[in-house]
């Protein structure tokens, strides 16, 4: 009887689901960990792209997205192994997935999913200054989620001091491109944002454990972050006045400009120049006088015994 | 005749008065609050020091937020202790209690420079004598003028950067652009300029030196003895006493 057979087979394999404490997602996630936790090392994809295969299992465990199942995400792979990308994918995910191809070339659809819990700011995101550069000008190295949050494996809430857009990391992540000379010039971006925002008054105290302090979020706005020439930009013209307002009440037009990422003008300049050198004159003639009295001190106390007074 | 054999016989007492009280208060208020400055300020200045070392620094003094209030007050207080000073000279010599004399004054002459001339050719062994000081010896009247450039440089600086909003009431437009960072620029610069010099001329002067090591007394006493006086302030001595040599001979 073959219908009796099948039950042979099933039933015992009912059983265990039954008695794994594990939900259906994270048993899911088990399958595809046992293979992706143990393996090392990146393949070659057919368009020559490289794919990390390791999975830290006990990193994506801590994670904020520990609970979602792999295919949550990596829509196109349902069975396992995964012999055929091609399950259905919900129709955002998609457009989206379209629009960013060229920046993700091996699973667009997996950098796209974010889309299906963060669709609010995922739309946000695509208008900003890093979207449109992404989804408008066709570019491959400007911001997208992945870029500034890490792998989406190992993302920690934001209170976490390890997570990559917290307090903590956040001046330091962005730095990774707007620090970077090569990506300043393409873009024409200012080259000074880190130097001065380490320079500044902010950076200090965030370096010193400030908690309140701003970092470049704070400012300049998140998912929606704009150019600083856009009249919308929270750092453009007299947005400012509400933007430093936040902390600094009755911030007025004279008082925004003291906060900026542009090269000091020829005055401080100079300035710094010529106080260096009344600093470095003052220095010469204190010291010099101090060791020389000193000495001279010694000598007649060995040398002058009473010789003078 | 009798008059001047009264004086002549005037007695020369053990020690007199340098500094009176105001002075002595204003002393310990502008050591005080500078100490405060110099300690919080260091950290900021130097908030990237290898090895978060600025960061446990000022967590020493509870944290950068207090360490800003601290720094704030003390600078408001020091600010204070200044106008205190200035207004109090301008009752002393508009009550004529303080007069202006060329060896008295802390104002400094070409005298000055022709004493720091003496004293480097003394250090070097190419002059037997160093200089005979008034009241005040350069060095003296240096550290007295020094801290009214840092009141007007580092003064000035503070007080825009710790309440911007009700000094840029009178920063013209066009110079909004960068005195926000000249500011900056000259509080951080002169601070350390102001740090260092008190740490080598005022300590080694007033505290290093031999002869008032481990320090004089005199910022709370007030008082010099005549024989110190003699010692360091001749021109002084000889003025106050002028008759002292003769009853000696």
């Amino acid at each position: 009887m073959p219908y009796k057979k099948v039950i042979f087979f099933v039933a015992p394999l009912m059983l265990l689901a039954l008695l794994l404490p594990l939900s259906a997602s994270a048993q899911e996630s088990a399958n595809c960990l046992a293979c992706h936790s143990s393996m090392k090392g990146r393949i070659k994809a057919v368009s020559g792209n490289l794919i990390e295969l390791n999975i830290d299992s006990e990193k994506f465990q801590s994670s904020v997205h520990s609970s979602l199942a792999c295919t949550d995400c990596h829509i196109k792979f349902s069975d396992n192994p995964h012999t055929s990308p091609n399950a259905p994918v919900p129709q955002a995910v998609l457009a989206i997935s379209a629009k960013i191809s060229k920046k993700y070339p091996i699973d667009p659809v997996a950098a796209a999913a974010c889309v299906q819990c963060h669709d609010e700011i995922y739309k946000k995101v695509l208008e900003s200054v890093h979207g449109k550069n992404i989804t408008q000008k066709h570019q491959t190295d400007g911001a997208l989620c992945l870029d500034c949050h890490g792998s989406p494996h190992y993302i920690v809430p934001i209170s976490n001091p390890a997570a990559l857009m917290g307090r903590k990391h956040q001046v330091e992540t962005c730095g990774k491109c707007h620090g970077n000379k090569a990506l300043n010039e393409k873009y024409k971006m200012e080259e000074n944002v880190m130097d001065s925002f380490e320079e500044s008054f902010h950076g200090r105290k965030l370096a010193l454990g400030h908690t309140k302090v701003p970092v470049c979020a704070s400012c300049h706005g998140a998912h929606d972050v704009k150019s600083a020439d856009d009249p919308t930009s929270p750092v453009f013209g007299n947005n400012r006045l509400q933007t430093c307002g936040k902390c600094h009440k009755g911030a007025n037009e004279k008082f925004i400009p003291a906060i900026t990422h542009k090269l000091p003008g020829p005055i401080p300049y100079y300035t710094e120049k010529a106080l260096i050198f009344l600093v470095l004159g003052v220095f010469t003639f204190i010291i010099s006088h101090v060791l020389l009295e000193a000495f001279s001190d010694i000598r007649d106390a060995i040398f002058r015994k009473g010789g003078h007074k | 005749m009798s008059q001047s054999s009264t004086t002549t016989t005037r007695e020369i007492p053990k020690e007199i008065e340098r500094f009176n009280v105001t002075f002595r208060i204003q002393h310990i208020i502008m050591f005080t609050t500078f100490l405060l400055l110099s300690f919080t300020g260091w950290g900021l200045k130097y908030a990237y020091a290898p090895g978060g070392v600025s960061s446990w620094w000022i967590r020493v003094w509870g944290g950068p937020e207090t360490a800003g209030i601290i720094h704030r007050v003390a600078g408001v207080t020091m600010l204070l202790d200044f106008v205190w000073h200035v207004i109090y000279l301008f009752y002393l010599f508009g009550t004529k209690r303080m007069t202006i004399n060329l060896k008295t004054t802390v104002i400094p002459l070409p005298k000055d420079v022709f004493d720091v001339i003496k004293n480097y050719l003394y250090f070097f062994g190419l002059s037997k004598e160093k200089a005979r000081y008034g009241k005040y010896s350069y060095a003296q009247k240096f550290d007295y003028w020094a801290v009214f450039w840092g009141m007007f440089i580092i003064g000035f600086s503070g007080f825009a950067l710790a309440f911007p909003m009700l000094v840029s009431h009178i920063i013209p437009q066009f110079a909004t652009a960068w005195i926000w960072q000249l500011l900056s620029i000259m509080h951080s610069d002169e601070a350390l300029l102001a740090i260092v010099f008190i740490l080598f001329w005022h300590f080694y002067n007033e505290h290093l030196k031999p002869e008032n090591f481990p320090m004089s007394w005199l910022w709370i006493t007030g008082k010099i003895s005549t024989d110190t006086l003699k010692h360091h302030h001749p021109i002084e001595y000889e003025m106050l006493f002028p008759d002292a040599n003769k009853n000696k001979d």
